[in-house]
């Protein structure tokens, strides 16, 4: 466990050290909000941003469950047969519903089906699709609200109305007519990559909106502020404006946001899989686990617990993990 | 116990008073039912799609109201879908094999008093088929001789061009002998003609029909065992038992209101609270784990649906042109296992191409190929050479298919050790789309609901090289010859033999692999006695018996 942690210590330290004469410059918002923690430390190296957040993080215990949970998750999707080396479709009908027991740690579910089985084996298109899916809405979204809240005036007119263009459009609505585009000229199934890349595009395209506003009403407040008019007097050009001095401020309202979105687009991709335009069998996934389960929750609600919990953890785990993030990049908690 | 009003106020200061006196009676009060016109029946409906005439509506809806209202020559049995005589004293075939004599009951009466008589059908038939009246049903006369002239075929099918005029307004095959008498010709023989004549399409009509078209959408006017009472666009309609039916099924109640509901739910709590009386759909949620059968106890009605799902195979994909192939994937479908688990026993499994409780089939014809077997499956694939790549397994998403095709898909997969998935296709009509043009990538699963009560009904439409529905791609010479032969066969008895014959040709060839047929589910309320549903998943109003009082 400890291998990966220090892999990723070591190639954000020097990814800091690379970028070297900025870094001086990057403290400067803290040292506008006049932190005295900076001067605390004279002695050790100068770092950035990242480096002074991962010191930070290092010392959380927030961090550190919820990235060693966010590490075993990844394991389990990344190599699913060594935690169970079952077929996930094996369906014995005459097993359909059982309980928990010895044999099978989760139960069965309606097909017979090994619960234990499919929640791990369900990870890789779960997590998959949730994490992309909120990488891509939070950088679209990031983007052109930072251009639009920057700018302001008419860039920021244009783009506002542009992304309520697509925050007007229902999204189970909007998501049908994409996909079904997307599927129209494909004979039988479409295979597994290909709907999970047109479910995550499918999801940016018509959530990076939120994300856009939240991080526009960020930015409008943060160019306000006396180290961007500083920085502006010293000459800064916009793009190192916004991404040096801007950014940085306005990333944790954002970065809450993209936590508590991932579960609901885990969620987003078994309602597609429902209307037959998303995931479809053999794959499985933990919203299909869920989707299929909800007519069952009063008989066998073990079909529903069991990926309902994983999807549960996972979510946590990303939030607690964000939650730090946020902590430590936020100059203004400091 | 006339007015229903009072029932409740006095049951409920009689029940206070019983339990005063420490004495349960059962509850009885709400059982208190009279079926009269200020207290009718009350059954769910919807509001159907088009206006109320016979011939110009094809939806269940329009035929909840019309089956009541209106007797043709033939009827169907709503237990057996048996048909037999109703308004015909007698329908007599000629030599020639096309050419039926038919006698009417005499003395019926239309509710507005008029004589039923041979011109009252020869007129509405010949109205129903003449195309500028652009009746949804025409086609239903297609069989009887001179209606090419009257309604001569579309060039270009639903194209821009327009048909030719007709030539004729009348049918040539129809010809009144006398009040009581009239003759049917048709263009070529067809056995089982009789049988398909319970079709709601085969009334007769009024002269106020003929006077006042819309008037009579508005009123209709039938020679059923119930007429039109009133009716509150989009809310109800009620219907009042005919005192003159002369029929054999005369119903009981004496009011019956049909309820438009938009949710099966809605309509499920108000059953289960007795504010409604029949109901004839189960919500999927009270579906799930026979839930509405712990919940009603014996007011569930459950019973064959007179249909059948097949998974039907593309022959036109290269794939899947090796019948070996097919008999491999019929028999590694465990039909018993899922009928058990995922249906709760709500279902049948198949053991041919009918619907099993079609009258006149020939049962088992599918024999060996529909029983589970993984030894002779394996063989069989074997014997196919394998199948390579993975089978996709297609269903239409907007109906409740995932949960079943699942598990077949599961069960071809486990027992031939081949990949398969599955595709909901979001959509209905997408998916009839991908079936009218022969898109279908792997097997996909079909319904079919019998029109009239004859094997033929299941075998005709879709197995036959001209088939309406035959949307697998099937062609085979032998089968076809022997539909047609049966067709024309001296007796419904012969024909029905040849049907099963043809059947088991089908299983030689297996273009589809039966599955199993869904039971008809309702329930109705304690205040009937009896009450049930027919085949075609209707309320058979003149089934409905109103309770004896319990108090």
């Amino acid at each position: 466990m400890t291998d990966p942690g220090e892999g990723r210590q070591s190639t954000l330290s020097t990814g800091a050290d690379a970028e070297g004469v900025d870094e001086v410059r990057r403290d400067s918002p803290q040292q506008h909000e006049g932190s005295p923690e900076v001067g605390s430390k004279p002695r050790e190296k100068q770092r950035g941003l990242w480096g002074d957040a991962w010191l930070d993080l290092r010392r959380r215990p927030l961090f550190v469950i919820g990235g060693l949970i966010v590490l075993f998750l990844l394991a389990i999707a990344a190599f699913p047969g060594l935690f169970a080396s079952g077929d996930p479709n094996a369906q014995d009908l005459s097993l359909a519903r059982e309980g928990p027991s010895a044999e099978a740690w989760f139960g069965y579910d309606a097909l017979g089906r090994d619960i234990y089985t499919r929640v791990i084996h369900g990870a890789r298109a779960s997590i998959v699709v949730g994490v992309l899916a909120t990488l891509l809405t939070v950088l679209i979204g990031s983007l052109v609200g930072l251009v639009a809240g920057y700018f302001g005036n008419k860039t920021d007119s244009f783009l506002a109305r542009f992304a309520e263009i697509f925050l007007g459009l229902p999204f189970v609505l909007g998501a049908i007519v994409i996909l079904s585009v997307f599927n129209a000229g494909i004979e039988g199934a479409p295979g597994m990559l290909r709907v999970m890349t047109q479910v995550i595009v499918t999801i940016g395209v018509l959530a990076w909106p939120i994300s856009m506003r939240i991080m526009r009403s960020a930015a409008i407040a943060a160019k306000q502020q006396d180290y961007v008019k500083a920085a502006k007097a010293l000459g800064a050009s916009h793009g190192r404006i916004i991404f040096k001095h801007v950014l940085p401020n306005c990333i944790a309202p954002v970065m809450v946001y993209a936590t508590i979105a991932l579960g609901q687009y885990i969620g987003l991709e078994a309602t597609l899989s429902y209307l037959g335009l998303g995931l479809q069998n053999p794959v499985v996934s933990w919203g299909m686990m869920i989707s299929n389960s909800q007519q069952y929750i009063i008989s066998t609600p073990h079909m529903l617990l069991f990926p309902a919990g994983f999807l549960v953890l996972t979510v946590l785990a990303f939030v607690m993990l964000g939650d730090a993030v946020r902590d430590a990049l936020d100059p203004k908690q400091r | 116990m006339r007015k229903r009003r009072m029932v409740a106020p006095v049951a409920a200061s009689l029940s206070a008073a019983l339990l005063a006196a420490g004495c349960g009676g059962g509850g009885g009060g709400v059982t208190e039912a009279t079926g009269t016109l200020e207290d009718p029946i009350t059954v769910q409906w919807g509001e159907p799609q088009s206006e109320l005439v016979p011939t110009n509506s094809n939806d269940t809806f329009g035929s909840q109201v019309f089956n009541p209202m209106f007797t043709g020559l033939v009827e169907y049995d709503p237990n057996t879908f048996e048909a037999r005589n109703a308004m015909a004293e007698s329908i007599e075939r000629a030599d020639d094999k096309k050419t039926y004599t038919v006698e009417l009951k005499e003395g019926w009466k239309f509710h507005d008093g008029e004589e039923v008589t041979s011109d009252n059908f020869v007129r509405a038939w010949n109205y129903a088929a003449y195309a500028p009246n652009g009746q949804q049903q025409a086609n239903m006369f297609k069989r009887i001789q001179g209606y090419d002239e009257v309604h001569p075929a579309d060039p270009d099918g639903d194209g821009p061009k327009k048909p030719p005029e007709p030539s004729a307004e009348k049918m040539s095959g129809l010809k009144v002998v006398d009040d009581h008498t009239f003759e049917i010709t048709l263009k070529q023989p067809f056995t089982v003609f009789p049988e398909k004549l319970g079709y709601q399409t085969f009334v007769p009509l009024p002269e106020s029909f003929f006077e006042d078209k819309e008037g009579f959408a508005e009123n209709p006017i039938g020679n059923g065992p119930y007429e039109f009472e009133s009716r509150s666009p989009s809310q109800s309609l009620t219907l009042t038992r005919y005192e003159d039916y002369k029929g054999a099924d005369a119903g009981n109640a004496d009011a019956v209101k049909l309820v438009v509901y938009e949710k099966a739910q809605t309509a499920y709590q108000d059953l289960k609270s007795d504010n409604l009386d029949v109901i004839n759909t189960i919500p999927t949620s009270a579906q799930a784990d026979g839930r509405w059968k712990e919940e009603l106890g014996d007011r569930a009605i459950s019973k064959d649906r007179m249909g059948l799902t097949t998974l039907s195979l593309p022959l036109y994909e290269e794939k899947f042109q090796n019948p070996d192939l097919r008999k491999a994937i019929s028999l590694a479908i465990d039909r018993q296992q899922i009928v058990e688990t995922v249906f709760n026993g709500s279902a049948t499994a198949a053991d041919g191409w009918t619907a099993p409780s079609m009258p006149g089939r020939t049962d088992g014809t599918c024999g060996q190929w529909c029983e589970y077997d993984p030894a002779k499956a394996k063989e069989y694939l074997e014997k196919a050479g394998g199948f390579d790549g993975q089978m996709t397994l297609s269903y239409n998403a907007d109906g409740a298919h995932k949960q079943w095709m699942t598990a077949v898909a599961g069960s071809i997969r486990d027992t031939l050790g081949i990949d398969v998935g599955t595709n909901g296709v979001p959509t209905f009509s997408t998916f009839q789309d991908k079936m009218d043009n022969q898109e279908m990538s792997g097997p996909y699963r079909y319904g079919w609901v019998a029109d009239y009560p004859t094997p033929r009904t299941f075998l005709n439409p879709l197995y036959t090289t001209s088939g309406s529905a035959n949307y697998t791609g099937y062609s085979n010479e032998e089968f076809d010859n022997m539909i047609g032969r049966a067709d024309r066969a001296a007796t419904v008895d012969e024909a029905n033999e040849l049907y099963g014959k043809a059947e088991k040709q089908l299983a030689e060839d297996m273009p589809s692999a039966p599955l199993f047929t869904q039971t008809v589910k309702g329930a109705r309320s304690d205040r009937l006695a009896e009450g049930t549903l027919n085949t075609r998943t209707n309320v058979a109003i003149t089934s409905l018996k109103v309770a004896e009082p319990t108090q």
